[in-house]
């Protein structure tokens, strides 16, 4: 090779990865080294969406490693608390969306309003979630994705009770106890799976009959939990539990999906993603595939549906992180089209955007559906605290099990909600 | 040995002239505190720090953001305030007295007859017993926590198949977690049986020691087996009684684990003891000040209690001498 062809050669090879490389948005120029520490939760991503994130990210930073470490729910806040504490928390953290506001008002996430425009689809991301991503008017997360609750049920036992899902509440009592009479000969047959402290699946109760958890007025908050209307609806909740359920009074919705795929329960209120783990070869059953249908929680109005909570999870960044470009371009990954693509064909959630929720099909779409009337809870940073003191679900426990009243619970725990979120 | 040495040759007195007045008072008075000084520092180092450190915190207002940021704000007492209006405080406080009694009690009854028992079986099943004894010492609490969550399970607890086939009635879907009193009951079952191992071994250990002549001359002037154990054996075995009550009372008192993970992570407030509302008020609902004030009462509780396991130690060790 002749000295000219080489400085050619080269040439060529240099304009071409420069090319390559005109295509990064920011200043990252690949030659950065470092750890990108993500903490995402269990079950949020499935592993192939991951690791194409990763490899994504790799092929432009391949001198960056990206640990990737899977959180659990239950003892999450507790880790992120030490975390952010200490002088190195995770660059990413996936939070739940009920627990922005808390880690935002603590200055633990960066605000990151100005990019918000960098962000793919931010101009389409789900309202409720951008909601929760933003306080006091500022951007501290990216939604990441959304759930919402409807209820699975057997088909095949509906068709031995020769019943159609209900469209109302009433209706879904009269099925309830047709399917509880066509299998009276189960002593563990629960017509509606209903475990004591699910609270998220009896806020819909409350809602749909004008109740509501706690109002807002200028910055004081009240509980409203106690109201006419919300007791009218845990009224009507309690009324299907006694009858219908069989579960646990005191016991949470952890196990409620192995209970499921064991038999003996006709429907149980369920995020999408849990029809997974029912048909799941080892935690569940995968001869019910073909059994499972859903549909929206009725409305106490007939042939409406009843307000869900809008779950689902945001993307932030730590304040504290030291690569907060590499941070932004990870997490815009997989809050991008390409991978929110993913996570709804493979993961089976709502996607960020609302440009992508068409691509839902069969179950996924009846639960993204129901997700059009939700609700959510208050966005105040003490919410957090509402939950960890399990106001709410001492409360179902107390009502269910008569240990009090309804009157008496709902405004005991009203009292608290109020003395919390104003705390 | 070089440090050994060193402190031989101080202590011996030096009659030398260039030994000096100075060396004699450095050698006599402060060679004590020399040698106890390494075990002091990391006894302040791993307890007295962090002791410092709650009663600091316990009058701070310290929520997250002050964690974030380091920098609490100064409110005084104030914390310890907030439990005299509190009603949930105070049936926590009286939940968690009556709790460690009955726990107490319960762990040195068995313990006491299982040690008494192992004096009197024959060497084989002596051997099988405390191997019984070391094998639930020796199981770690969380594992062992979580089989007895199985065995209490509401839809597949192996312990309502028992009762419902035994004919006591019918403990299909028996939710013993419902009332708290069988909840602490369950609760207690599984305190006592873990602290057992520990408690019998080391009765049976002081019961080795009392002297075979006395029970003999005893029983030969008539004394009943009950009396024997009252006049002789339990006053004998006092000290170690001492330790492992006032040891028994520390841990009952702390009790955290049994409660927190047999209740998934998520007690309702009936299962408050004293170190769950610490915990909960500290690490759930990020009022750090509020939890380290509930701690520093235990502490404070619990320092009445062992004060007067001090102080007889400390009667017996100069009954010794």
């Amino acid at each position: 090779m002749n000295p000219r062809k080489l400085l050619f050669t080269v040439a060529a090879a240099v304009a071409l990865v420069a090319t390559a490389c005109g295509g990064s948005p920011t200043t990252s120029t690949g030659n950065e080294t470092g750890t990108l520490t993500v903490w995402l939760m269990n079950g949020s991503a499935p592993q192939s969406v991951v690791d194409g994130v990763n490899a994504d990210f790799k092929a432009k930073h391949p001198n960056v490693t990206v640990n990737v470490e899977i959180q659990q729910w239950s003892d999450v806040t507790t880790k992120l608390d030490t975390a952010f504490a200490g002088s190195a928390p995770p660059d990413i953290m996936e939070l739940g969306n009920t627990l922005v506001a808390k880690y935002a008002a603590a200055g633990a996430l960066q605000d990151i309003s100005s990019k918000k425009g960098s962000f793919e689809n931010s101009g389409t991301w789900l309202q409720s979630l951008t909601d929760s991503c933003t306080y006091q008017k500022k951007l501290y997360c990216v939604p990441y994705y959304a759930g919402s609750r409807a209820i699975i049920y057997r088909t095949d036992l509906f068709a031995a009770a020769g019943v159609q899902p209900p469209t109302s509440m009433d209706q879904l009592m009269s099925v309830g106890q047709t399917l509880m009479t066509k299998n009276g000969s189960d002593p563990n047959f629960s017509a509606l799976y209903f475990p004591g402290k699910y609270w998220y699946a009896a806020a819909p109760f409350v809602w749909d009959f004008g109740g509501d958890i706690a109002t807002q007025s200028g910055t004081k908050w009240t509980g409203a939990i106690n109201n006419s209307q919300s007791q009218q609806g845990l009224t009507e909740l309690q009324n299907l539990v006694s009858k219908l359920s069989r579960a646990d009074k005191t016991g949470d919705e952890a196990k409620q999906d192995q209970a499921f795929a064991q038999g003996h329960i006709a429907m149980i209120i369920a995020n999408g993603w849990e029809v997974g783990v029912i048909t799941d070869p080892k935690a569940g059953d995968p001869t019910l595939k073909d059994k499972l249908g859903a549909f929206p929680i009725p409305s106490h109005n007939a042939g409406q549906t009843a307000p869900v909570f809008l779950g689902g999870s945001d993307l932030g960044i730590s304040a504290k992180s030291q690569h907060q470009a590499l941070a932004e371009e990870w997490l815009g990954l997989l809050a991008g089209s390409k991978f929110q693509s993913q996570m709804v064909t493979v993961g089976g959630v709502i996607p960020n955007t609302t440009s992508l929720v068409s691509l839902s099909t069969g179950l996924p779409a009846i639960f993204a559906a129901a997700a059009k009337n939700s609700r959510f809870t208050p966005n105040s940073p003490n919410w957090a605290n509402v939950e960890s003191a399990n106001v709410l679900q001492d409360m179902l426990v107390s009502i269910f099990t008569g240990k009090s009243s309804i009157p008496a619970a709902t405004s005991a725990a009203s009292d608290k909600i109020t003395t919390i979120l104003n705390s | 040995m070089g440090v050994a040495g060193d402190a031989r040759a101080r202590v011996a007195p030096r009659p030398q002239a260039e030994a000096g007045p100075w060396r004699h008072v450095w050698g006599r008075r402060l060679l004590p505190y020399a040698l106890i000084a390494p075990a002091f520092i990391v006894i302040l180092g791993v307890l007295g720090y962090p002791l410092g450190m709650l009663l600091w915190l316990s009058t701070q207002h310290y929520g997250l953001r002050e964690l974030f940021q380091h920098q609490g704000e100064f409110v005084g007492l104030q914390n310890f305030q907030m439990f005299r209006v509190d009603p949930q405080f105070r049936y926590v406080l009286s939940v968690s007295l009556i709790f460690t009694v009955v726990n107490v009690g319960l762990s040195m009854l068995f313990a006491t007859g299982i040690a008494l028992l192992l004096e009197r079986v024959s060497r084989a099943v002596r051997i099988l017993l405390s191997a019984g004894l070391v094998l639930v010492w020796a199981t770690p609490s969380v594992p062992a926590i979580d089989l007895w969550q199985w065995m209490f399970d509401y839809e597949f607890g192996v312990v309502n198949w028992l009762l419902t086939h035994l004919g006591t009635g019918n403990y299909i879907h028996h939710n013993w977690f419902e009332n708290p009193i069988q909840g602490f009951a369950v609760i207690t079952v599984i305190v006592v049986w873990g602290a057992i191992p520990f408690l019998a071994l080391m009765i049976y250990a002081g019961l080795t020691q009392v002297p075979r002549e006395l029970v003999e001359a005893a029983e030969i002037d008539g004394a009943r087996p009950w009396q024997v154990f009252a006049r002789i054996t339990v006053p004998i075995l006092r000290p170690v009684f001492l330790v492992v009550i006032s040891l028994s009372t520390i841990w009952d008192f702390g009790v955290f684990n049994q409660v927190w993970v047999l209740l998934n992570q998520r007690p309702s407030q009936d299962y408050f003891l004293m170190s769950v509302y610490s915990f909960q008020e500290s690490f759930r609902v990020s009022q750090f000040g509020l939890g380290s004030a509930a701690a520093v009462i235990t502490i404070a509780i619990l320092v009445v209690v062992t004060f007067a396991y001090v102080r007889q130690t400390v009667r017996l060790t100069e009954e010794a001498v």
